[in-house]
């Protein structure tokens, strides 16, 4: 049903359903999620949120036209409308969004005026609405009545004169009957006029006297002549009728067509009451346009009542929707609020419920809708960082907001714009100038406002000055100023270009980066035992430097070697001590000085060596 | 006739002064670890004797000689080197943990290269002190 009231919503609209659906199917640069990813299911990746129809046409069944143009259909589960093989958003189409905005924006209509329009319109559907149960006939004074009640409705500008198009409907009607009902009371006449006539010729010719035959003549060719005039006024009649009809259904398909409901619902309940002969087929076209889509509804051949139903159907839908707009807002639901309304808008954007749809809840609707319609900018503009600050603001508006598609999809893309930049880099150390354009293109294309990108192009600033940075890096790795490259890695990424500076400057980082860890882990050992920590941390890296010559270079290296020291200050002594013993040849004293160094750290691995050393020398010299 | 009662009781001293004889007067002395390790050339004369009661900490023995650490008195902090040489045979058994007095004499060695090996304290005899 909701199907049918839009199908004829979007066909019956004419112009606008025409200016609605893009005629050219031009393919959106990049496929894109619907705007409303919560209402869209995840199984139609054709669905565009631009509106360019989808990219495989046939699969889909041909819709039926008219009126040349094809009408578009409604998927309920979706929200959906398939038109010329491509699929649209009842929620993003340019001319609905704009239509839909305007009447967020505008003021509702509670005018006194209206009010009274409001109850005038229903008092007249009541009243048809009564005879129409109840069989009896509505006479041409009552008739008159609602002619003249329309007239003067006709002047309220939300009527926008249609009522005064109904009211001319019904009198043009009534006066074609008026007309027919005049030439059937001249061919009474007539015929009296002609029975008259011929009981005169009869008897004329029983007298059969010679003298009456002018007049017998004259009465045959009067007979004839108003035989002919019956005749004629019979086709009249009929013509006018069929004319009548025509004008008066035409009228009334309009009003349908037009969205103006109760309009439509009033000429299809009076249609009996101006004409009598119960005769309540459509005089359309058989097979036209028109036929085939008022056969589309039942089946069968279009009536009057077809109209009537088809109207009475599109108000029960409008209201239905406004009372669930109403429950949706109570609820804080904006978002199924929204989708109400949109339908009610567009479905019946005349009727006085929509109309008088107070402005706070307008203002609700209008706040939501602005953050869901941003969210469509900002993902046909890939600007995924406010994507997710929309999805949340949304998310705050709407309990039932499912952010979940529009977080996932912005995820993914910023990933993907993250992984090209990852690999613009590897290009960039590896030299290979083509793929690094190539790849970081790809990271603006996928997300231009790529925050990392911003990096990117410093690197890229280093690469093209790179010769200077080459020499630079050769003169720091000379004086072994490894700390200084370690600290500007980033800026010398650019000496891969070379692969000895390469190898060098990965061997940099090596060394530095495990002098760090080794600094940062002897930091743990000294702060948990605070009187052997120290002697453990100072032998570690004394024991380091014979491993790695290079750490002695390190300011970092010698600032922990210096404080270790400090702190273990008595081992180191005896160690230093005992070394000095050692080149005096006094050994008694430096075994004495080991003994004194195991005693404060007896796990020492050097004075544990340098013990065993000078005790070899004592014990093989001969005294 | 003087001079010669003079040189005589010069010789006589000299005899009683001799480092075997000059500091191991038959009781302990105080000998300081600590100015050991710092200035052994001072303190480790080559032939000066030292009387010195001490805690075997520790033994090492390298080839048929142990080197004995010792702790005195007066510092238990600090280890002192004692050379017991292959040749020199003890009245007792060394054993750790055990105090013992020790008879030391300060000796300079040369190793196989005729380099020195200075302030060597080596045991020349060792007494329980139980």
């Amino acid at each position: 049903m909701k199907m049918r009231i839009l199908t004829m919503l979007m066909s019956g609209l004419g112009c606008v359903a025409q200016a609605q659906m893009p005629v050219s199917p031009t393919p959106a640069p990049q496929p894109q999620p619907t705007a409303a990813p919560a209402q869209a299911a995840p199984a139609q990746p054709q669905l565009d949120i631009s509106g360019a129809p989808a990219n495989n046409p046939n699969a889909e069944p041909t819709n039926p036209k008219l009126l040349g143009m094809e009408i578009p259909m409604l998927d309920p589960s979706n929200d959906t409308i398939s038109y010329n093989g491509g699929k649209f958003d009842v929620g993003n189409n340019a001319v609905v969004r704009a239509k839909f905005e305007a009447y967020l924006h505008g003021t509702p209509d509670t005018s006194e005026e209206t009010r009274q329009y409001s109850k005038k319109i229903e008092k007249i559907l009541k009243y048809v609405r009564g005879h129409y149960k109840s069989q009896q006939s509505i006479g041409s004074d009552a008739l008159i009545q609602i002619g003249k009640t329309l007239y003067s409705l006709s002047e309220v500008p939300t009527d926008g004169q249609h009522a005064g198009t109904l009211a001319s409907c019904i009198v043009n009607a009534l006066d074609a009957q008026r007309a027919n009902r005049t030439r059937r009371i001249e061919n009474a006449r007539i015929n009296k006029e002609l029975d008259s006539l011929a009981r005169t010729t009869n008897n004329l010719n029983k007298s059969k006297s010679t003298n009456n035959s002018f007049l017998v003549a004259y009465n045959t060719k009067k007979i004839a002549q108003g035989q002919a005039d019956q005749a004629k006024n019979a086709a009249t009649n009929v013509q006018s009728e069929l004319a009548a009809k025509v004008s008066y259904q035409s009228n009334m398909v309009n009003f349908l067509f037009m969205r103006r409901y109760d309009h439509a619902v009033i000429a299809s309940r009076v249609y009996r009451h101006v004409f009598h002969d119960g005769d309540n087929t459509m005089k359309i076209e058989k097979d036209s346009k028109a036929d085939q889509f008022l056969k589309s509804t039942t089946g069968l051949p279009p009536t009057v009542n077809t109209v009537d139903t088809l109207a009475n159907e599109a108000r029960t839908s409008v209201d239905k929707h406004m009372e669930a707009v109403h429950s949706m807002l109570a609820q804080n639901k904006l978002g199924a609020a929204t989708q109400h309304l949109i339908e009610a808008v567009a479905i019946g954007e005349h009727m006085i419920s929509v109309l008088t749809f107070p402005v706070e809840g307008r203002r609700r609707v209008a706040e939501y809708w602005t953050l869901r319609k941003r969210a469509l900018s900002a993902l046909n503009a890939r600007d995924y960082a406010m994507v997710d600050q929309i999805a949340a603001k949304m998310k705050a508006l709407d309990v039932e907001f499912d952010d979940s598609m529009l977080l996932s999809y912005s995820a993914g893309k910023k990933r993907q714009s993250d992984l090209c930049i990852r690999n613009a880099r590897k290009a960039l150390m590896a030299g290979d100038d083509e793929e690094f354009n190539r790849c970081i293109t790809e990271a603006g294309t996928i997300w231009p406002l790529n925050p990392n990108l911003d990096a990117s192009a410093k690197h890229l600033e280093a690469f093209d000055n790179n010769s200077s940075v080459l020499a630079e890096f050769r003169t720091l790795f000379a004086r072994k100023e490894y700390r200084t490259i370690f600290k500007e890695q980033e800026r010398f990424e650019c000496v891969a270009v070379d692969p000895e500076l390469k190898a060098q400057y990965k061997e940099v980082i090596l060394v530095i980066s495990t002098i760090d860890a080794m600094l940062k882990q002897l930091e743990s050992v000294a702060e948990q035992d605070r009187v052997m920590g120290p002697c453990i941390a100072y032998e570690k890296l004394v024991e380091y430097s014979t491993t790695e010559p290079r750490c002695v270079d390190d300011p970092g290296y010698k600032d922990a070697l210096n404080l270790y020291a400090q702190k273990a200050h008595d081992f180191v002594q005896a160690l230093r001590d005992a070394e000095e013993c050692e080149k005096r040849h006094e050994f008694g004293s430096a075994l004495a000085n080991y003994y004194r160094a195991l005693c404060l750290y007896p796990k020492s691995t050097l004075a544990g060596q340098g013990a065993s050393k000078v005790s070899d020398i004592i014990v093989k010299a001969q005294y | 006739m003087v001079i010669g009662v003079v040189v005589l009781l010069a010789g006589v001293g000299f005899f009683f002064a001799s480092p075997s004889g000059k500091r191991s007067s038959g009781k302990p002395q105080d000998f300081s670890i600590r100015e050991y390790r710092n200035d052994g050339s001072r303190m480790a004369v080559p032939g000066n004797r030292y009387l010195l009661e001490g805690r075997v900490e520790n033994i090492e023995t390298i080839g048929n000689s142990r080197i004995v650490a010792v702790s005195l008195k007066n510092n238990r902090n600090e280890r002192l080197p004692l050379l017991v040489s292959k040749d020199t045979i003890l009245k007792v058994n060394l054993t750790r943990k055990d105090s013992f007095l020790f008879e030391v004499e300060c000796r300079t060695g040369r190793d196989s290269s005729g380099n020195e090996v200075k302030g060597i304290l080596v045991v020349k005899n060792a007494e329980s002190t139980k």
